[in-house]
């Protein structure tokens, strides 16, 4: 598959969210830990050697799982493969939890869930949608996809934006 | 792409991966060669373009080659700030993608193509994506919702949401204190934009063009008994008309910080400055585009 690379080296070069030497190991058999730096930018987390200044691979961090594996170590997985996991070594305890709520926001999906909520919840409290006078509040990506929870419908509650 | 092509470009891929290597360790260099490809989670990338997350939009439109200047008709699947094309609709992966960060988007000019479009990426010798819609409508709904697709766009609605929410929870706090009774008044917070809107995007809103490419979103159906108030939404909001702002639209964006001549730079925590700004660049854009014609 092709993308576009030098445009996400390039940002790769953008200020972090957050960078660290970590050890990272990646998920296949027969891979060891290795120092790398680990930078989280968007959704993407690059990894560089760390004598280097061009990544030398990226994971993008959409349709992930950041688990604690041990007190200083989390791992990533990916849903569609979900046996392979990415291990990252921290130095401490804090710093594990740290880097794995980062990343856990780090998802536009994760992002996208908290705008419907916030947007849900200003227009219960206000009557007025939030995002009306900005002119956005059709645009696709801040909608609302309904979900039925159950065929009761004493139980159900519609949550619709056209 | 055919199996057989895919596993010839895999090939080329190793046999350029083990050629590179083998330069860069005969020079000792510490920086890595321009021609060496950067590993990306590819296979799970491309399962995000066909997952079960709705997009955010599906459609045709023509792409200029890479080294083949001619436009081909590729299946584009925009989500989040990935925006991956397909050979055909019903391929099962992707051809591609272009991650969506650090660029502009801009109506262009183009000889053979009507209702052309680029990306543009703010970085050095930076690729330009020339796309083409088949129609005025469709040409703006994309350029909108590419302009908009960024990471950062998406963290600043975000963040001032979750402000104006602190802000009406903190009120509400204030008024129960103060045991007063608040009703719920809709409050309009500035002039409603909806005929605004129309203008920009044409007869065909984004509801419907969704639904022509294949997206199904949820339109409010009517309220079962028991249900509380609120909870659904009116469909047709009303344009009051005076004062509208335009909607606001990602402009272009010279550096990470902003360009020189703009009164706030992108970065500005104060999100109705910002759109202001944006909005007025698109005013300007769109009469530019029309005197153009």
């Amino acid at each position: 598959m092709r993308f576009n690379e030098k445009e996400l080296v390039f940002l790769s070069r953008q200020p972090p969210e957050r960078a660290a030497e970590l050890g990272m190991r990646g998920p296949k058999k027969g891979d060891v830990v290795k120092r790398r730096v680990v930078k989280l930018i968007v959704n993407f987390l690059f990894y560089f050697r760390t004598d280097e200044d061009e990544p030398i691979g990226a994971l993008l961090l959409e349709q992930c799982r950041v688990e604690r594996e041990d007190d200083q170590v989390f791992s990533i997985v990916f849903l569609d493969e979900a046996e392979r996991k990415y291990l990252f070594e921290c130095d401490s305890q804090e710093q594990c939890v740290e880097w794995i709520d980062a990343i856990v926001k780090a998802s536009y999906e994760f992002m996208r869930k908290n705008l419907i909520y916030y947007r849900t919840e200003i227009h219960r409290l206000t009557g007025t949608d939030p995002l009306e006078q900005y002119g956005i509040s059709d645009e696709t990506r801040f909608q609302v996809f309904l979900v039925l929870q159950s065929a009761s419908i004493h139980h159900c509650h519609l949550l619709c934006f056209l | 792409m055919s199996a057989r092509s895919s596993a010839v470009t895999r090939e080329r891929f190793m046999q350029r991966h083990v050629i590179v290597s083998q330069e860069r360790k005969k020079e000792g260099r510490k920086t890595r060669s321009k021609e060496t490809i950067m590993k990306l989670n590819e296979k799970s990338v491309a399962h995000y373009a066909t997952c079960n997350s709705p997009p955010d939009k599906t459609g045709f439109l023509f792409k200029k080659g890479e080294r083949n200047t001619a436009y081909h008709r590729r299946w584009f699947i925009l989500k989040g700030n990935m925006l991956f094309y397909f050979e055909e609709r019903e391929s099962r992966e992707p051809i591609g993608v272009i991650v969506l960060e650090g660029c502009t988007v801009e109506l262009c000019e183009s000889e053979s193509e009507e209702f052309a479009f680029a990306v543009k990426f703010d970085c050095v010798k930076a690729r330009v994506y020339k796309m083409a819609a088949e129609n005025q409508a469709a040409m703006e709904s994309w350029v909108k919702a590419l302009s908009r697709a960024s990471f950062d766009y998406m963290r600043l609605v975000v963040k001032e949401l979750e402000r104006q929410l602190e802000e009406v929870q903190e009120e509400a706090r204030s008024s129960q204190a103060k045991n007063k009774p608040k009703k719920h008044q809709p409050q309009v917070q500035g002039a409603t934009f909806s005929l605004q809107n129309a203008a920009i995007t044409g007869p065909s809103q984004e509801g419907v063009s969704s639904r022509e490419n294949g997206v199904s979103w949820s339109k409010p159906t009517s309220v079962p008994n028991g249900v509380s108030e609120g909870c659904v939404w009116e469909g047709d909001f009303c344009g009051r008309g005076d004062g509208v702002k335009p909607p606001p639209v990602p402009p272009r964006r010279k550096t990470n910080g902003g360009s020189p001549e703009s009164p706030v730079s992108p970065g500005t925590g104060c999100f109705s400055k910002l759109h202001e700004w944006y909005g007025k660049e698109v005013a300007e854009l769109r009469i530019e585009w029309m005197q153009s014609k």
